[in-house]
């Protein structure tokens, strides 16, 4: 009995064994493209993809009608769901734009059958609209807030979706009417961002807030799963079939001939079955992840191994060993972090006493003379970013180098003596919320910010940290105004240094992109004149006007603007970018 | 006539410990430890934790004992100032949980059998079926991130086994004749409860005590490790969290100094606790 029961159990074995072998699709046959971020995408329905970690997935899963070429830089838009660059009235107000024929949704229960449809105009329209019905949250809105003829006043009317817009038409099934109530220069480029993304209004009807978890697009891949950790997406078998034309995306042989992606080029893309994303927040564990081979790309190096990692820092380049495996990309960021206050807080911000708002301002100011931006460069960037006074990074052609640093200037016998000459004491400064995400980086920098305070008088316990579990938690903070200090870093939407003033145009206070809060009619003049205006010499005189104002109202502690250093495993053939809030790339990569 | 004069429980008890020698060194460490927190908490020492340097990740030196953090601050000083963190900590979970046990056991036990005692065997059964840190996640998330939010979920956990003793050892007095010459002479039920038996069972609650102290300890350092213990200061689990960046670039000293604290401290406190178990162990200290 024993030997029989034995028999059997060997032969199940061996038979599991075999079935396993010879199972048909392993894994073995599957092209996977594997890479980590940082932060976890909290929400993909394109009218919350706020963070670059929910603008790449977005535009992996959905269409947008433009996008960036993949290879040139400076960045160029191109078309992508549209079948050419719009054509653009006289005026500059009306942009008439077509849309490639036979574009289909992904197959999904929520269409009739579950057969997914053609991608029409009638869908850009619905989806331009979404954000601006009042009964859904849009992080996306400001974008195109008081610009389009009618939307705000379909908007104010109850947003009935059967109600035409003048501004926002679909003239047939393949092309969109957009007129513009003033001029508006990076419209286009609003066109190439995750919240532009083309959304079938039966995945709204079917989904709803579920919109936030699933997707339903026509982008090149289809989102498999979804979790806080790791997002799996596979191929779209019905994506459109174009070729890559490398010539086209910006290929240079000198620039790009070590990415290893020649090959590629009159082959359609997408060029791997599967991409997983995992989102490890903490430094360490992603480094260990990547060098392990795990992850077999990552988009950044940790501090802490900026020294292990690196033969230099000027020019940036890999030691010999680490060269071997990995390829390195670098340059500045197209953005910038810093820190601002709560302009609306009276605690810190704008009051109507004039007394209160001069002792407000003074301690601002001493707050930002109290930081020390070197400091931070050197202890949390490796002293491979680049400090600067305002917020136009150095990236951008608007930089102005020639502005006074002083701003910048760690200068604690000043942050003295305005507190004092404000009449600020240990005793009656306000307690104040200075917000970060829970990770080890986000409290030690907290932890600094509050020694520099420290050194100038603000007593320890007069900065109250206040911690949120990840970066959706803590962008929904910013949003809600409940925090006095925020730091925080933004990714150039574009490039262009309206896409970083706007950040502080009154109309988009919280929930809008203007987290300070900050209100200044002069600011918000300047602005309203500026953002009409093409690239030229006068636009850049009012942003260096505006820069100032920022500056000399001390709404923050501004700026610096890290180096990227991306590296990369050595079998991975594609160039990552996720900055201008990235993700097109992700369609071009191929693995070995 | 004296040397025939019976001991009490409690004098037997402290002659057996006393003769415990690892008994003795544990509880003389924790004193130690208890005299660091004091030192603490009158602000006399570990004060300059948040101070910064000008000096990130120095070795250990005279001016810095156990070197420096990447913001330059003093890691002795931390490791001082998180002893403070550790008790306080482990005080209020200890106390606040013993008592919560102690009075649900007590009603629990003396009314056993009645719809007190099933509720209350009800509430234990479903606080000990939830998953601890899952539990802390809930009550940190409902508490919006409250630097008291840990606490709370610690106590609500751990009442429920200084509970489970105190209820068996009350089902078992209850029905001793003081509490019959009690009843008999009309002493109300809650002084009957609370006056003449829980005192009764003060050693079980002493040696509880202990106990979930020392887990509170263990609990806060893994919490924190993970992002859900402590919000704002420092502690051997923020410490060790602090090191999980540094210990990949060859930097060892916050690993090093927060773990020896507490394995130190924990260690002692096991040893102290399992004297102190059998110091008072009424079968041992009567024999």
């Amino acid at each position: 009995m024993k030997l029989r029961l034995f028999l059997a159990l060997s032969a199940s074995f061996l038979l599991a064994m075999a079935a396993a072998c010879s199972r048909p699709g392993v894994d073995s046959e599957v092209k996977r493209y594997r890479h980590s971020d940082d932060g976890v995408p909290t929400n993909i329905d394109p009218l919350q993809a706020a963070t670059v970690y929910s603008n790449q997935i977005v535009v992996s899963v959905y269409d947008t009608l433009y996008r960036y070429k993949y290879l040139a830089r400076p960045y160029v838009l191109v078309p992508n769901l549209a079948a050419g660059m719009p054509e653009i009235s006289d005026d500059g107000l009306t942009y008439t734009i077509t849309l490639k024929p036979g574009v289909r949704f992904i197959d999904d229960e929520a269409f009739p059958d579950g057969k997914g449809r053609e991608v029409t105009a009638h869908d850009v329209v619905y989806s331009l609209k979404r954000h601006f019905d009042p009964a859904r949250v849009s992080q996306g809105r400001w974008l195109w807030d008081r610009k389009i003829e009618g939307l705000n006043q379909w908007m104010d009317a109850g947003a009935d979706y059967d109600a035409a817009v003048p501004g926002l038409l679909a003239v047939d099934d393949h092309t969109v009417r957009v007129r513009l109530v003033k001029p508006f220069p990076q419209f286009m480029n609003t066109l190439a961002q995750g919240f532009a993304a083309i959304v079938p209004h039966e995945a709204v009807t079917a989904y709803g807030e579920g919109l936030g978890t699933r997707a339903v697009g026509s982008g090149p891949w289809k989102l498999e799963r979804y979790t806080r950790e790791q997002v799996r997406l596979v191929r779209n078998p019905d994506f459109r079939k174009e070729p890559l034309d490398l010539a086209y995306e910006g290929y240079d042989a000198a620039l790009h001939g070590h990415l290893g992606i020649a090959h590629l080029d009159g082959k359609p893309s997408p060029f791997v079955d599967e991409l997983w994303i995992d989102f490890i927040q903490e430094s360490a564990a992603r480094w260990a992840s990547f060098t392990s081979g795990r992850e077999i790309q990552m988009s950044g190096l940790p501090v802490e191994q900026t020294d292990i990692v690196l033969a230099s820092k000027d020019p940036v380049a890999l030691k010999p060993e680490y060269a071997q495996r990995y390829h390195l990309d670098t340059g500045p960021e197209a953005g910038l972090v810093f820190t601002v206050f709560n302009m609306a807080d009276p605690d810190i911000g704008n009051v109507p006493d004039p007394q209160r708002n001069a002792m407000n301002r003074a301690l601002r100011c001493a707050m930002r003379d109290a930081f020390d931006w070197q400091q931070r460069n050197d202890r949390f960037y490796s002293g491979l970013g680049e400090v600067f006074p305002g917020v136009i990074p150095p990236l951008l052609a608007e930089f102005d180098a020639t502005l006074s640093r002083d701003s910048v200037t760690h200068n604690p016998e000043r942050a003295r003596a305005r507190l004092a000459e404000a009449g600020w004491t240990a005793e009656n400064l306000p307690t104040l919320d200075y917000g970060l995400v829970a990770s080890v980086l986000g409290r030690e920098m907290a932890e600094e910010f509050r020694g520099y305070m420290a050194a100038v008088g603000i007593p320890p316990e007069k900065i109250n940290i206040k911690s949120y579990a990840t970066f959706g938690d803590y962008n929904r903070a910013l949003r809600t105004s409940e925090l006095p200090i925020m730091g925080y870093g933004w990714g150039l939407d574009y490039p262009d240094a309206e896409n970083v003033l706007q950040l502080f145009y009154g109309p988009n206070a919280a929930p809008g992109s203007n987290a300070a809060n900050y209100r200044n009619p002069a600011y918000d003049a300047l602005y309203e004149q500026s953002s009409v205006m093409l690239p030229s010499a006068a636009r850049s005189e009012i942003y260096r006007q505006m820069n100032q104002m920022l500056i000399d109202d001390c709404v923050g502690i501004l700026s610096l603007s890290r180096r990227r250093i991306a590296l990369w495993h050595r079998d991975v053939l594609g160039l990552p970018d996720r900055q201008i809030l990235g993700g097109f790339w992700l369609r071009f990569v191929d693995v070995k | 006539m004296s040397a025939d004069r019976p001991h009490s429980l409690w004098s037997r008890a402290a002659q057996r410990f006393v003769r415990d020698r690892a008994g003795m060194v544990s509880a003389v460490v924790v004193l130690g430890y208890f005299l660091v927190a004091l030192t603490v908490w009158l602000g006399l020492g570990g004060q300059d934790w948040g101070v910064l340097g000008s000096d990130s990740f120095a070795p250990v030196s005279a001016e810095h004992w156990f070197g420096t953090t990447r913001n330059g601050q003093d890691i002795f000083a931390r490791t001082v100032y998180s002893t403070r963190t550790a008790f306080e900590i482990g005080l209020v979970v200890a106390v606040s949980s013993v008592v919560l046990g102690a009075v649900f056991g007590a009603l629990s036990g003396f009314f056993a059998g009645s719809w007190l005692d099933e509720g209350i065997l009800w509430l234990k059964g479903v606080l000990d079926a939830i998953p601890f840190f899952l539990f802390v996640v809930a009550v940190a998330y409902s508490l919006q991130g409250h630097p008291l939010a840990m606490h709370v979920a610690m106590i609500a956990t751990f009442w429920t086994t200084t509970g489970r003793y105190v209820r068996g050892e009350v089902i078992k007095l209850k029905s001793m004749e003081f509490v019959e010459a009690a009843r008999a002479v009309g002493v109300p039920q809650g002084a009957i409860i609370f006056r003449h038996i829980l005192p009764n069972t003060s050693h079980i609650l002493l040696v509880q005590g202990t106990l979930v102290f020392v887990t509170a300890i263990k609990a806060e350092v893994i919490l924190s490790f993970l992002g859900l213990g402590v919000q704002d200061g420092v502690s051997w689990g923020l410490m060790i969290s602090q090191s999980t960046n540094e210990v990949t670039a060859g930097f060892f000293n916050n690993f090093i100094a927060a773990s020896l604290a507490m394995f130190v401290l924990v260690m002692a406190f096991n040893f102290f606790s399992d004297a102190l178990q059998d110091a008072l162990d009424p079968r041992k200290v009567s024999a």
